[in-house]
C-alpha cells in the first residue's frame, strides 16, 4: 500500500446491520488522492442513476486522505459525499475539528453507509470493532448535547435535529465544525444515523518522516509569521472580511441587493474580537492558525462564533448589525446542525417574498424579532419553516421569485457578491455543487486578496477558475484546509502598500499573463509549496503543483460526468437573475457577463458547447465512465 | 458637496467613527488630505494606520482608474480596504 493511507475501506449496511472492511484501491488512491476525490470516484460507481438523494440507495461516504492522522497544520479534516437532496447533484462537504484524525488512527480511510436504519441509531468505531447501537435517547437533541452525552473516549459526527427532520441544507457536525454545504446531514438523517463515533490506536506510516517533521516544523514557522495566517485570521479570525468586501461592494446586503452595508463594521472580525470574543477553544485539532473564535451566548455560554459567512448571510444580508443576534443565531445552525449560508440566502429570499406580499414568513430585513423562533422552526420543520427548510430554490418553484432566489443548482450563494468579482461569478455557476466559495475561492485573487486583478474585466475569469476549481478538489481530497492556500503570498507581498507603483505593477503583470496562467500552474516539477512537499515526504510519489492540477481537473470532470448523469445540463450553469441583469456599481447598468466568459471557460475545460466534457478529455484524465 | 469616506478599523477607533464626511474635495488626493486633517497622528503613526490599505471610490479600486487623480463627486463613497482571506 502506499505509505500515508491506512489501506482499509469499512463499509456498514444499515438494512443487513453487517460491515465488512475490504482494502484500498491502490490505483484509485493515486488518480483521486482520497478525501472528496476518492468518494466522488466511489459514488459514481456505487450507484444507479437517478436514485432519490433521501433513499437508502444513497451512500453516505466518510472519506480521509493522506495529510490525515498526520500533525500538519490544517489538515484535520474529512470530505462527505452523497448525491445532494438540495441540488439533485454532487453533494460533497468537508469538516475540521478531530474527527478525521480519528478516523484514521482507527486504521480507516473510507467509511461507506449504505442503506437506512427503521429505528435511530449511531455507529461506534474502535479500531477493527464496529459497533450499531441504538440512539433513541439521543434523537431530538442538538448537536452540543449529543456530542457531550456520547464522552470524550471516542471523536464523533453528529446530526441535529435538522439531518433528522432532513432540512435539505443540514449538516454534519463535529466538534463545533460543521460539513455544511449540500444537504449531507439530511442525508445521513435519511439513514436514522445519528452519530458516528470513532477512536483507535493505528500508527500512520509515512515514507519519508524525518523529512516531514523537519519540513513541518519550517512550515509553522512559516505561518505564525504569516501576516495572514499568523496574524490577521489569528486574531480577527475569517470576520475580517467583511470590512474588506463591504469596501470592495461585494458584502451581500439584502439579498444581494447591494453590495454594501452602511453598518457593517459592527459585524466584523475586528468588531468581534473586540467586543465579543472570549477565547479561541473551538479552533481544529493541530491547527497553529486557530482561526476559531468563541463567544459568549445568553443563557447557553461559551461557543464557537461566526464565521465570516455567517456574519454576512445572517448580518448584512438581512441588514442585522448586532453581533450579539448573530452570535445566537449562528450558535442556534450549529446546534440544530444547519448549514449557515443556505439558511441565510433562503431567509433573505423569503423576506423579500413577503415583501412582495408572496409570502408571509413574519420576520423582516432589518429587524431580528421573530428570527430565532425561525430559526428552530426550520431546524424542526414547523410552521413556515417547512417550506424554508427545502432552500430557497424549491421556494421559489412554489411562491415565485426566482429573479431574486440567490441560488447556483439549488445550493444557496457565499458571500462574495460576483458582479464586483467576476472569476468568482464563473466559479459560482460552474462549481459541480453549486454557489460556492471553497471549491476554488477566485475571489481570492481579484477582491479581498493582497495582489489581486481587476475584477471586473474579462481577463483571465475564465482561466482563473479553472485553476484554483483544480486545486480546490486536490486540497479537498488530501483533506486539507482551503485556509493553507492562502498562506501562497509571501509577507513581503502583504506589506506593501497597495497603492505603490510596484503593487500595481505586479497587479498588471498578473492580469496580463493570459495562457502563461494556466501554462504555469500546469508545469509538473518540483514540490514547492507546502502541501506538496507533505504528500511527497507522506506517500513517497512526487507531487508538484502540475501534477495536483491534473489531479484536480480529474475530479472536478468526473463530479461534472456525475451531474450530467443525474440530468443537470449546461443550463445550469447559470447566475441567479439579480447578479446577471442588475447593476450595483454606480458606473454600470448591468450585472456580471457570464455569457462572455462561459464560452472561453468551457473550451479551457475540454468540454463541446453544450458543457460535456469530450471524449479526448476524459481520456487525457483517465476519467472511468 | 459631500463624500463619504469608510475608514478601516483600526481608523475608525481613533475618530470613534467607521466613516467621515468630506466636503470640497474633487479628487481622490483631496479626500485623502481632508481625511488626513481630521487625524492627530503624526505623520509616522498616520502612515502606520494606511499604509497596507487599498483605496477604492464607490468599491472601484482607484488603481484601476486614475489613482489618486481620480475624479470624485457628491455622494461618493471613498473606501479605506484591507486585504483579507477566509470563507
Amino acid at each position: 500500500m502506499i505509505k500515508g493511507y491506512a489501506g482499509r475501506i469499512l463499509t456498514v449496511n444499515l438494512d443487513t446491520q453487517e460491515h465488512h472492511f475490504e482494502p484500498l484501491d491502490e490505483e484509485l488512491a493515486r488518480l483521486y488522492i482520497g478525501g472528496k476525490g476518492y468518494g466522488v470516484r466511489l459514488l459514481y460507481d456505487l450507484t444507479e442513476p437517478g436514485i432519490d438523494p433521501l433513499s437508502p440507495e444513497n451512500p453516505l461516504i466518510f472519506a480521509t486522505g493522506p495529510l490525515n492522522g498526520s500533525v500538519a497544520p490544517q489538515s484535520n479534516r474529512f470530505a462527505v459525499v452523497c448525491k445532494s437532496p438540495l441540488t439533485g447533484g454532487i453533494g460533497n462537504a468537508t469538516c475540521g475539528g478531530s474527527f478525521a484524525y480519528a478516523l484514521k488512527r482507527a486504521g480507516i480511510d473510507v467509511l461507506i453507509i449504505r442503506g437506512a436504519a427503521s429505528a435511530p441509531y449511531r455507529l461506534e468505531i474502535e479500531n477493527d470493532e464496529v459497533r450499531l447501537l441504538p440512539a433513541d435517547d439521543l434523537w431530538g437533541e442538538g448537536t452540543y448535547a449529543t456530542q457531550k452525552k456520547l464522552g470524550k473516549k471516542f471523536k464523533h459526527a453528529v446530526i441535529g435535529p435538522a439531518g433528522e427532520n432532513k432540512v435539505l441544507y443540514a449538516g454534519i457536525v463535529s466538534d463545533e465544525r460543521i460539513a455544511g454545504r449540500t444537504g449531507v446531514g439530511a442525508v445521513m438523517g435519511s439513514k436514522n444515523l445519528k452519530a458516528v463515533s470513532v477512536t483507535g490506536n493505528h500508527k500512520l506510516e509515512m515514507d519519508d518522516p524525518e523529512a516531514f517533521k523537519a519540513y513541518t516544523k519550517t512550515v509553522r514557522k512559516l505561518f505564525k509569521e504569516h501576516p495572514v495566517l499568523g496574524e490577521s485570521m489569528k486574531r480577527f479570525g475569517t470576520g475580517a472580511i467583511v470590512n474588506t468586501t463591504n469596501g470592495r461592494n461585494i458584502l451581500p446586503t439584502r439579498n444581494f441587493k447591494y453590495g454594501h452595508f452602511d453598518e457593517a463594521m459592527s459585524i466584523s472580525g475586528e468588531h468581534l474580537e473586540e467586543h465579543e470574543l472570549v477565547g479561541v477553544k473551538s479552533s481544529c485539532m493541530h491547527c497553529p492558525v486557530t482561526c476559531g473564535r468563541d463567544v459568549e451566548v445568553e443563557g447557553v455560554g461559551r461557543v464557537k462564533g461566526p464565521e465570516y459567512e455567517t456574519l454576512a448571510l445572517l448580518g448584512s444580508n438581512l441588514e442585522i448589525s448586532d453581533l450579539k443576534h448573530i452570535n445566537e443565531w449562528n450558535y442556534l445552525a450549529d446546534d440544530l446542525g444547519m448549514d449557515t449560508i443556505s439558511l441565510g440566502g433562503t431567509i433573505s429570499f423569503a423576506m423579500e417574498l413577503q415583501e412582495k406580499g408572496a409570502f408571509d414568513v413574519g420576520v423582516k430585513f432589518g429587524d431580528p424579532t421573530g428570527l430565532s423562533e425561525l430559526i428552530r422552526n426550520i431546524g424542526h420543520r414547523q410552521g413556515v419553516g417547512d417550506d424554508l427548510a427545502d432552500g430557497s430554490r424549491r421556494m421559489s418553484e412554489r411562491f415565485g421569485g426566482m429573479e431574486f432566489a440567490m441560488h447556483v443548482k439549488g445550493l444557496e450563494l457565499s458571500a462574495y457578491d460576483p458582479r464586483g468579482s467576476y472569476a468568482q461569478g464563473v466559479e459560482y455557476a460552474t462549481t459541480n455543487r453549486g454557489g460556492c466559495h471553497v471549491q476554488g475561492a477566485s475571489m481570492y485573487l481579484e477582491s479581498i486578496g493582497p495582489l489581486t486583478i481587476n475584477p471586473r474585466n474579462l481577463k483571465l475569469k475564465a482561466d482563473i477558475p479553472i485553476v484554483q476549481q483544480n486545486l480546490g478538489c486536490a486540497i479537498n481530497s488530501m483533506v486539507l484546509c482551503i485556509f493553507s492556500t492562502y498562506g501562497m503570498f509571501p509577507a513581503a507581498i502583504h506589506n506593501m502598500s497597495p497603492n505603490s507603483f510596484t503593487h500595481r505593477l505586479l497587479s498588471r503583470l498578473m492580469e496580463n499573463m493570459g495562457p502563461l496562467f494556466r501554462g504555469f500552474m500546469g508545469i509538473k516539477g518540483k514540490p514547492m509549496l507546502w502541501w506538496e512537499k507533505w504528500l511527497t515526504h507522506i506517500t513517497g510519489q512526487k507531487m508538484s503543483g502540475g501534477h495536483l492540477q491534473e489531479i484536480g481537473a480529474r475530479i472536478f470532470n468526473l463530479e461534472r460526468i456525475y451531474n450530467l448523469r443525474e440530468g443537470l445540463t449546461q443550463e445550469q450553469d447559470t447566475l441567479p437573475s439579480r447578479i446577471l441583469n442588475e447593476p450595483i456599481f454606480s458606473d454600470t447598468t448591468t450585472g456580471h457577463p457570464l455569457d462572455q466568459l462561459l464560452p472561453r471557460y468551457y473550451k479551457l475545460r475540454g468540454w463541446d458547447k453544450n458543457g460535456v466534457p469530450t471524449a479526448k478529455t476524459l481520456k487525457g484524465l483517465q476519467i472511468r465512465t | 458637496m459631500s463624500i463619504t469616506v469608510q475608514l478601516t478599523y483600526d481608523m475608525a477607533r481613533e475618530v470613534g467613527s467607521p466613516t467621515i464626511q468630506v466636503s470640497g474635495a474633487e479628487t481622490v488626493n483631496d479626500v485623502l488630505r481632508l481625511t488626513r486633517q481630521r487625524f492627530s497622528q503624526d505623520e509616522e503613526s498616520y502612515a502606520n494606520l494606511t499604509r497596507v490599505a487599498a483605496l477604492a471610490v464607490n468599491g472601484v479600486l482607484i488603481s484601476y482608474r486614475r489613482g489618486k487623480k481620480t475624479k470624485v463627486q457628491d455622494g461618493d463613497r471613498v473606501s479605506f480596504v484591507k486585504a483579507a482571506a477566509g470563507g
